[in-house]
């Protein structure tokens, strides 16, 4: 494969490449972050059926002919606020639960876009986004998330691994394990919502999950998990930005191949490091 | 807190669980600085009563006072902050990446909204030294996921004393710990009720180890059959009441 290097670098002069590299920054840094503890929380894949539930809040927007970016945020907050409901009311398993409510979204929000014929040639920037298209106006309310996940998360750090480590425990300390998990799970609707954009329905659950997990894999500390987790967030998304415009590739999917490549390297790491290699 | 007041005032409390009535009327107090153990069958609703009065159970009626305060909503967090708590079958996940240090650090303090560096120094110091009262030092740098079943109880019981509380609630603490740890244990146990003047409520089923070592018991069978001193509470009449017929003879 030839590499136009000078294209590459022409192209990285261009403002929406720079916000492309930027926002990427700012919500793989913001999904490394709070993914850290979404896998341990075991929400990773209430985050999967956030994404997918998107689909309907994007659906229902179009047929009402409200602009699916003004919709999606607070119908992610509402949804995320009815599962937790649910998941607290009927106590059946958090999966079965979560497919359900996954499946009957998708299923609805594919039957009310089949009424909407003109939007079909969107739907494939909905499925898998594109991180080029962020706007200047994203990237202040990235930017602005990020900085509320980072508050929230440091001041809520230990709190956070007792809740992780057992909830009677916490509950007993008097923490308020319902309005810490409500937080949490709006934090993370925010998150999913803003991500959607540049990855995509069908991969944005990939910035909360394979960060964590690689991170993880390469360490034995709390905080050095919540740390590597957030980095490689970032790294990630910076990287899978820049190779999908040096081999020209889709941006979103470039990300989480990113992603996915790191999470093997820990795979590979943590092999040795358990056989006594490293 | 005056000595022999109570710690602890549990009145006419009932709680149901699911259609059934596990803990039906059931009054008592602890006073400070005392040692009560609660006997009876399994499915005696002990466990119930405990997570009940902690909160981690609503019931039905009755009342709770911890301290002389009753435990309503606005009062219970910071009531129950002066609570320890060691739970039945605690099981920790391999895959969380908690060290020992972490762990027990999690005990030292109120866990509000603070920075994580605020006050580590102290924390650090508390720290050690819980996990050399247990004797589990030597645990400090190493991961939860690589502990034994024993090793994980002396640590948790480094979280409950990390820090001077009034009220330690055991569920069956002990189940899990060797010969040389259960005496460990309840030698502990003796020392923090003597001299740090804790007061401790514990769930067993060791009726030796209670006659030995507790002020007071209560026996329990849904209902409460009779409080008192180990002398007047395990005798044959109570147990075998509580037990079925047969399970003492006098």
């Amino acid at each position: 494969m030839n590499i136009d290097w000078q294209n590459f670098f022409e192209l990285l002069q261009l403002p929406f490449m720079q916000r492309a590299m930027l926002g990427g920054l700012l919500l793989g840094t913001t999904g490394g972050l709070l993914g850290s503890f979404t896998v341990l929380r075991q929400l990773s894949f209430f985050g999967d059926a956030l994404g997918h539930s998107a689909l309907l809040g994007i659906s229902v927007g179009v047929l009402l002919g409200i602009s699916p970016n003004l919709i999606l945020i607070p119908f992610l907050i509402l949804f995320a606020i009815g599962v937790t409901y649910l998941l607290e009311k009927t106590h059946l398993w958090n999966d079965a639960l979560l497919n359900i409510v996954y499946s009957a979204s998708l299923a609805l929000s594919i039957i009310i876009l089949s009424f909407v014929k003109e939007y079909q040639g969107g739907i494939n920037q909905l499925l898998f986004g594109d991180v080029l298209a962020i706007l200047p106006e994203d990237l202040i309310f990235n930017g602005f998330l990020l900085v509320t996940c980072v508050i929230f998360s440091g001041l809520t750090i230990r709190t956070q691994m007792l809740l992780i480590l057992n909830e009677s425990l916490a509950r007993v300390r008097g923490i308020a394990v319902e309005r810490h998990r409500l937080v949490f799970v709006v934090l993370l609707s925010l998150v999913v919502a803003v991500s959607i954009k540049s990855v995509g329905v069908l991969l944005v659950s990939a910035f909360i999950v394979m960060p964590a997990c690689s991170a993880r894999l390469l360490s034995q500390n709390f905080s050095h998990y919540v740390s590597i987790s957030t980095a490689l967030g970032g790294a990630c998304a910076i990287a899978g930005v820049l190779l999908s415009a040096l081999f020209d590739l889709p941006s979103g999917p470039t990300i989480v191949m990113t992603q996915f490549t790191v999470f093997l390297l820990a795979v590979t790491f943590s092999m040795q490091v358990t056989r006594g290699e490293i | 807190m005056q000595s022999n007041s109570p710690i602890l005032t549990v009145e006419h409390l009932t709680v149901q669980r699911g259609r059934s009535t596990a803990v039906k009327d059931v009054s008592f107090s602890l006073a400070a600085g005392k040692d009560m153990a609660i006997v009876g069958p399994n499915g005696a609703g002990k466990s119930t009563l405990i997570q009940a009065i902690l909160g981690l159970l609503p019931y039905q009626a009755g009342s709770v006072k911890l301290f002389g305060t009753a435990c309503r909503p606005d009062t219970a967090p910071l009531l129950r902050h002066d609570v320890a708590y060691l739970p039945q079958n605690f099981l920790v996940d391999p895959r969380i990446p908690m060290t020992v240090m972490d762990l027990v650090g999690l005990g030292w303090d109120r866990l509000g909204l603070q920075l994580p560096w605020v006050g580590w120094r102290d924390r650090r110091a508390a720290v050690h030294t819980a996990l050399a009262q247990v004797e589990a030092l030597h645990l400090r740098h190493q991961s939860l996921s690589s502990l034994s079943g024993g090793e994980l109880k002396r640590v948790l019981l480094a979280y409950c004393v990390v820090r001077p509380r009034q009220l330690l609630v055991l569920d069956e603490a002990p189940a899990g710990l060797d010969v040389c740890g259960e005496g460990d244990f309840y030698r502990l146990l003796n020392h923090l009720k003597r001299e740090q003047g804790w007061s401790i409520l514990q769930i067993s089923h060791d009726l030796e180890r209670v006659r030995a070592h507790c002020d007071c018991v209560l026996c329990l069978n849904q209902q409460l059959l009779k409080q008192g001193s180990p002398a007047e509470v395990l005798n044959p009449d109570i147990l075998n009441k509580a037990y079925g017929p047969g399970f003492v003879c006098a």
